[in-house]
């Protein structure tokens, strides 16, 4: 095939952004009049073929091997190299997750083989193919092409297409068998395990819900924090709020505390004063509430409504349970 | 006992200040490096800090700290030899504009063939490029285990136990028998600041400058841009019934959360 | 008092008794001093005159014991009078052991007419202190001190014993009261030195040599071209006290009044002045033998202090408390050992010259530029060039505008780098070599700088002059702005403001000993002015100082401690003469302020009186 989608297992399904990166796939396939293939690998490939199976992927190539049923750099990176050896595609899309920033650069160095990471779009003109990708701290956008021949290997965004669009279909699954010997795998895993929330880590979540004076006083916190689960994100604040003792420091955002740039920042009753945003004017959509209109967190939001949070706050977790 | 002259190589990196300017060429596909402000990359300081601390805790060792890139950066090794770096290398090449990791790679691979480190530490990604490759593809090249962002790491009897980061709050520790490149990620220790004897002890340590011919990349920038912030705000109104169901909408559809 | 005989046992006794106390007396002191005499730079002369009237106020007068606490000042001073007033009888008193009385009986006895009253005066002072300190134990205090109890004890029977001594008494039970009275005198003086009543004699001398710039930090020669011997040396010396140092740590009484008016300690950090920054080097002090200890200082009580010199101010023994300065230096210059958000600060001050790593300031753009024709050179400082808050900026812009109103002409300097007092201030004693020498470069056709900010103002001038020659004069802005209207260059008319009060920066008030300026200014721009408490040199700091501006996790709330006492005063609008004031009220005050009250105005000296201006019509 000339796309081959790599898929990542998370827990016995294909992993969120695996389905991303067939969406993208799909996308330059039907730009560039490219065939597809799917490659399911790993302790679970029996469920993931049969995941992969219901979607339009062309085919489905699955490996079954002992040696990779727990994940290993070496493993994966050496079974992902001799599929491509074996069916010779034009381009390689994984979904940049931690996995594969492990793994995949080993990929790129035994091909000897571009790997153009974190791309949140692709655009094909006259059959060739041009990667966007962010650089410098997000700041520039970069239009990336490969050079000289294929494979080229190909790692999307988060988010840079959404799993919704993923075709169903019906794709045929074909057995793949890789060499592997035991002395190849140079390294021992443990098992993963969870560490205790001590610390908020407000920087690794996706949604954050952030509230500022406007919050009104201690007693409504829970209010916002209700909101926050509702939405899977993570509470924080602007300053005043920890320095009224309405919050610990830990969930304070802003030049004296953490700085953020999740997916969704939604700002309730902050002001936008320059200490607070210069933590989180990162973010990818800004949406402030606040009952002044003159607030300068709006010159920043991407979407703004002038209200009052403690009216909306209540019928927004409703409307979202 | 586990005493042996630990070698240790850690990249640094000068990248442009998170403040400083980037105006781009006229031709725009780099962006003008004589205006921009270079400091070390982030998680490179967190990779030497870990080398530091690793050579302290053996009483033998060496630290060497490499960088690719032009006259400028020189500062960036004499900043590592500043807080403790044994000597550096300096690997002098014009930069702009070179993006590709395997050719970066194949520049140390080049020069460390005779140096047999036992460990590479490389920073979980620069700052300016965000490739976030070269240490593993480094580690690949010389025939080295590898892992990436650590979060911890543990030497001793021939291995290196490493703490991954996974998504979600999720951590595995690998092991990887020497020697090993790993990439390490930010926030895994607290970087030293240079002593005074340090900054004056830096000046007589060793920079050995290399300049490679230049190789082919495999992949390269077309051009930079400013993003087009067509940062029009959204204006949400109405009743509050309203402006509720218009964000769950925008939530849902906009912004891809729900 | 009779011609009792003392038998020439007795007087082998007292002989001895008396040799050997005050030889353990004299060692102790001796052992001491041996030490302060090993400490860096000389103690100083001069201005003898101030020094000497500074001597009668604080100690004769008791300016500082009374002043903070009165009633406990007020019975200290009854004791301390007492003890005045009882030298001569004292030495009379040993001197009739020895048989040759220094008073003749009437005279003795005339003494007693004033001595007995001003006995009971002292008893009453005794006993009050001692009820405070073992009954109601404030804090500062510290622990119960069995040390106290003695002296207590000593004092109370040796007033006793004068006064017993009075009446008509046996032979036999004079002599008894005699001995009681001597043995007490002769424990006495084997406690002082060994405790902090040691102050008894230092306070005085400490009191005479105290330096009168604050703060006293000692400059930190770097030359990074000299060779490693002078590195060695430099380095050495950041861990030696100066003689002045080490003589406050001798004379400290351990009353706390440091702990009451430190702004870390009262918004609940670690910090403890007393303790960490003077009586925790007493030991090693006296262990070693030598002064290089200032490496035993607790580190992280070091990064908590604001710098503000407020325990300084209030010590009534002539104490520079703060250490701060010491302890930061060796962590950065020597360990290499600096809090992450200071690093970041560090770099960008060596890096692009100012605290932010910013390439350009807006503001300074629109400013006229610096020549030497004009009359000042504006110094913005980083605070008001890279707008760390924004609303700051109109601040500066009503500062020209009274300057131009005036008439005055000014000029931005276009290579302005950061005075360097955070680096200063953080222990970073490098970069500040680096800003120091750059500005100072700029500044060589200068002739008088004003600017807004306390702390650049300091350092230009005062920090500066450490170093080498400076060649210009610094002015605060409410100095100049004072200045014009009393010159009646410019007219200001009192305006409506609702109750207006000012914060006095701490590095103007106390180290710029600048409290009458702003006022001046401000009372003439409204009609209706009060102060604060803790105001004018005693001022408690917003919290912003020692760059604890740029600190991340404050462990406590030293910020929020002016903030709370403003809302408390009832103020509507708040003045202040310094950037860093101006943006901790601005943080402060609105998550304090209780709901429905409406939210205090936070301005600086400059926007009250641009507010006020009556235009000049031109001629």
């Amino acid at each position: 095939m000339d796309i081959l989608i790599v898929l990542e297992d998370s827990n016995g399904k294909i992993h969120r952004m695996g389905l991303e990166s067939i969406v993208g796939a799909q996308k330059m396939a039907g730009e560039l009049g490219l065939s597809i293939g799917a490659l399911v690998m790993g302790a679970n490939v029996d469920l993931l073929a049969e995941e992969a199976s219901g979607l339009n992927v062309g085919e489905v190539l699955k490996v079954e091997n002992e040696l990779l049923s727990t994940y290993s750099a070496d493993g994966y990176a050496e079974t992902v190299k001799q599929v491509i050896e074996q069916e010779n595609p034009t381009y390689v899309i994984f979904g940049h997750t931690y996995q594969v920033r492990d793994y995949a650069p080993k990929v790129s160095a035994k091909l000897m083989k571009p790997f153009i990471v974190d791309n949140v779009s692709v655009t094909t003109n006259g059959g060739n193919s041009v990667f966007t990708k962010l650089m410098f701290n997000g700041k520039l956008f970069s239009d990336v092409t490969p050079t000289g021949d294929g494979p080229y290997l190909i790692s999307f965004q988060s988010a840079a297409f959404s799993s919704e669009k993923a075709d169903v279909g019906s794709a045929p699954v074909r057995d793949c068998t890789v060499n592997l010997d035991v002395s190849m795998i140079r390294t021992e895993s443990e098992e993963p395990f969870q560490e205790e929330a001590g610390g908020i880590d407000l920087t690794s979540a996706d949604i954050i819900v952030s509230v500022g004076r406007g919050i009104g006083k201690e007693g409504n916190i829970p209010l916002a924090k209700e909101l926050a689960q509702a939405l899977g994100g993570e509470l924080a604040s602007s300053r005043p709020v920890v320095d009224a003792g309405w919050l610990p420091a830990a969930h304070q955002i802003g030049s004296s505390g953490q700085s953020v740039s999740p997916k969704m920042y939604l700002a309730l009753g902050i002001s936008g004063a320059i200490q607070h945003v210069v933590g989180m004017k990162g973010s990818k959509n800004i949406v402030a509430i606040n009952k002044d209109p003159e607030a300068p967190i709006f010159e920043i939001a991407d979407y703004g409504v002038v209200g009052d949070v403690l009216e909306i706050i209540p019928k927004l977790t409703e409307a979202i349970q | 006992m586990g005493f042996y002259t630990m070698k240790i190589a850690v990249l640094v990196k000068q990248v442009p200040g998170t403040e400083s300017p980037l105006p781009i060429q006229s031709n725009q596909n780099w962006v003008d490096e004589g205006a921009v402000a270079y400091v070390m990359n982030e998680s490179d300081n967190y990779a030497l800090e870990e080398a530091l601390q690793i050579r302290e805790a053996n009483d033998e060792g060496e630290v060497v700290a490499v960088s690719l890139g032009p006259d400028r950066s020189q500062k960036v090794i004499r900043e590592a030899l500043a807080k403790g770096a044994d000597r550096g290398i300096h690997i002098q090449l014009d930069t702009a504009g070179m993006i590709d990791p395997l050719v970066t790679a194949s520049y140390f691979a080049d020069t460390f063939k005779d140096e047999n480190f036992d460990l590479i530490f490389t920073g979980l990604q620069s700052d300016d490029l965000g490739m976030g490759q070269t240490g593993i593809i480094l580690g690949e090249l010389l025939g080295m285990s590898t892992a990436s962002m650590a979060m911890a790491t543990e030497v001793g009897g021939g291995k290196i136990k490493v703490k991954r980061e996974l998504e979600a709050g999720w951590f595995q520790w690998v092991s990887l028998s020497l020697p090993a490149s790993v990439s390490i990620q930010s926030g895994l220790n607290v970087p030293r600041y240079p002593s005074l004897k340090g900054i004056m002890g830096a000046k007589k340590k060793e920079i050995k400058v290399v300049t490679p011919s230049v190789a082919n990349q495999s992949q390269s920038v077309e051009k930079v841009y400013v993003p087009q912030s067509d940062k029009q705000t959204v204006m949400i109104e109405g009743s509050v019934e309203q402006i509720v169901g218009k964000l769950v909408e925008t939530f849902r559809n906009e912004i891809k959360v729900l | 008092m009779p011609d009792f005989q003392f038998s020439n046992i007795e007087k082998i006794i007292l002989t001895l008794g008396t040799i050997g106390c005050l030889g353990s007396f004299g060692y102790e002191v001796w052992r001491r001093f041996k030490i302060v005499l090993k400490g860096r730079e000389s103690l100083p002369f001069d201005r003898l005159g101030v020094r000497c009237w500074r001597v009668i106020r604080e100690v004769l007068f008791h300016e500082k014991v009374m002043g903070g606490r009165f009633w406990p000042g007020l019975m200290h001073g009854l004791v301390f009078w007492g003890f005045l007033v009882f030298g001569l009888i004292t030495i009379d008193h040993f001197a009739t052991g020895f048989g040759v009385p220094l008073l003749s009986e009437s005279l003795h006895h005339a003494y007693s007419y004033f001595g007995i009253p001003f006995a009971i005066l002292v008893l009453i002072g005794i006993i009050a202190l001692a009820y405070r300190r073992f009954m109601i134990r404030p804090a500062p205090l510290g622990k119960t001190s069995p040390t106290s109890g003695f002296v207590a004890l000593f004092i109370a029977v040796l007033m006793l014993t004068y006064i017993y001594g009075e009446f008509d008494l046996s032979p036999m039970v004079w002599k008894i009261n005699w001995w009681l009275h001597t043995s007490v005198i002769l424990a006495f003086l084997w406690l002082v030195p060994r405790s902090k009543h040691l102050h008894l004699v230092l306070a005085p001398v400490n009191i005479f040599f105290r330096p009168f710039e604050q703060p006293y930090h000692t400059a930190v020669n770097i030359d990074l071209e000299g060779s490693e011997d002078e590195l060695d040396s430099t380095l050495v010396d950041l861990t030696r006290m100066t003689k002045n140092q080490v003589l406050d740590v001798f004379s400290c009484v351990e009353c706390g009044r440091c702990i009451d008016v430190c702004p870390a300690n009262r918004g609940g950090g670690i910090l403890d002045p007393k303790n960490h920054f003077i009586l925790d080097l007493r030991q090693p002090l006296l262990d070693q033998g030598n002064v290089d200890v200032l490496g035993t200082i607790n580190v992280e009580a070091g990064w908590e202090c604001t710098t503000c010199q407020a325990c300084t101010e209030v010590c009534p023994v002539g104490n520079y408390v703060e250490k701060s300065d010491e302890i930061r230096r060796l962590e950065v210059l020597v360990e290499g050992k600096v809090p992450q958000e200071y690093q970041k600060l560090f770099m960008n001050l060596q890096e692009s010259g100012n605290t932010e790593g910013h390439a350009s300031s807006p503001l300074a753009d629109r400013l006229p530029s610096y020549t030497p024709d004009m009359e000042y050179v504006l110094w913005l400082g980083c605070f008001a060039r890279y707008g760390l808050d924004p609303n700051f900026t109109k601040s500066v812009e009503n500062f020209t505008k009274i300057l131009e109103v005036a008439g005055v002409s000014y000029g931005v300097l276009e290579n302005e780098h950061c005075s360097g007092d955070p680096a200063n201030r953080l222990g970073d004693k490098l970069t500040y070599t680096m800003l120091r020498e750059h500005n100072m470069e700029q500044l060589a056709h200068a002739k008088k700088v004003v600017t807004l900010c306390p702390h650049c103002a300091l350092n230009l001038e005062k920090e500066y002059g450490k170093y080498a020659e400076v060649t210009y004069r610094v002015f605060h802005h409410t100095q100049v702005i004072e200045q014009l209207i009393t010159e009646g260059r410019i007219k200001v008319k009192k305006g409506s403001e609702g109750k207006v009060t000012y914060h006095d920066p701490c590095n103007l008030s106390r180290m710029l000993d600048e409290v009458d300026a702003p006022r001046t200014a401000i009372q003439a721009s409204v009609d209706d002015f009060f102060e604060l408490e803790e105001s004018g040199r005693n001022t408690l700091c917003c919290g912003a100082g020692g760059g604890l501006w740029w600190k991340k996790e404050t462990k406590g709330r030293t910020h929020l401690v002016r903030a709370e006492q403003v809302v408390a005063s009832g103020a509507d609008t708040v003045v202040t003469g310094c950037n860093f004031c101006f943006g901790m009220m601005n943080q402060g005050l609105k998550p304090l302020t209780p709901e429905g009250q409406t939210e205090i105005q936070v301005k600086d000296v400059a926007d009250i009186v641009a507010e006020n201006l009556v235009k000049i019509p031109s001629v």
